[in-house]
């Protein structure tokens, strides 16, 4: 089951999208902004971004520089 | 990671650490460093987005311009990890340049610089430095802490904050 949901874009980013779509990349805008969301929650994961944090702050607790 | 690691007095920057410090005005904390190095990608998002951060007074940012090709390892971790033009720039200078330290705020860019073996933190870990670098009292970073949600565009869980403003507190009684 899918949800349509109302965003605003900035008007570049969805004439890119737009664009990319026009030349064959992707099905649709709908296709490509699902796979974009996909992979920024891949990439951006809870946990990863969680260590990360947790790794500035050793650092910059007991960091050596 | 590392903590022992010298920093240098190179690095580069990417977007988010500019605009979060200056919106928790604290861009000065830029001004240990000897050079910041600003990528050009970089340097057009943060003249669209905040602009003052450019003219700052003390900050020593300077533009540089990224050389192509890609370096090959860049290339297959920007389409893995969907990496903007800036973030690939920023990792682009740090890898051609050799410098202590890459600063960025975004996960996938940490990803990519620790697989480049690149030395990488953020907007909150040069936060705390400050206190450990005598830059800025002990509550006077508390006090910066607490302000991130309501002052800056910089997004954290607030338990995770609160265990951070704990940690501060406590490893600086």
């Amino acid at each position: 089951m899918k949800t349509a949901i109302q965003a605003e874009l900035p008007p570049e980013l969805l004439s890119q999208a737009q664009a990319y779509v026009n030349e064959g990349w992707m099905p649709n805008l709908n296709d490509l902004l699902t796979e974009a969301l996909r992979r920024y929650l891949e990439s951006h994961a809870s946990e990863l971004t969680a260590t990360f944090i947790r790794d500035d702050v050793a650092w910059g607790l007991h960091g050596h520089d | 990671m590392a903590t022992t690691d010298p920093v240098g007095q190179f690095v580069v920057c990417d977007a988010g650490p500019l605009i979060h410090l200056d919106e928790l005005r604290c861009l000065d904390l830029l001004a240990e460093f000897e050079t910041v190095l600003v990528p050009s990608a970089v340097w057009i998002e943060v003249a669209r987005h905040r602009p003052a951060v450019l003219v700052s007074p003390g900050v020593p940012l300077r533009r540089v311009t990224v050389s192509l090709p890609w370096t090959p390892a860049l290339e297959v971790l920007s389409q893995a990890l969907s990496l903007h033009l800036g973030e690939m720039e920023a990792l682009q200078v740090a890898c051609e340049q050799q410098v202590g330290l890459l600063l960025t705020d975004d996960t996938a860019a940490r990803l990519a610089a620790r697989n480049l073996g690149l030395l990488v933190h953020g907007t909150l870990g040069l936060l705390i430095r400050a206190v450990r670098r005598g830059q800025r009292s002990r509550d006077q970073v508390l006090s910066v802490l607490r302000s991130v949600p309501d002052q800056s565009t910089l997004h954290i869980k607030s338990d995770l904050l609160d265990e951070i403003i704990r940690q501060v507190t406590e490893s600086t009684r």
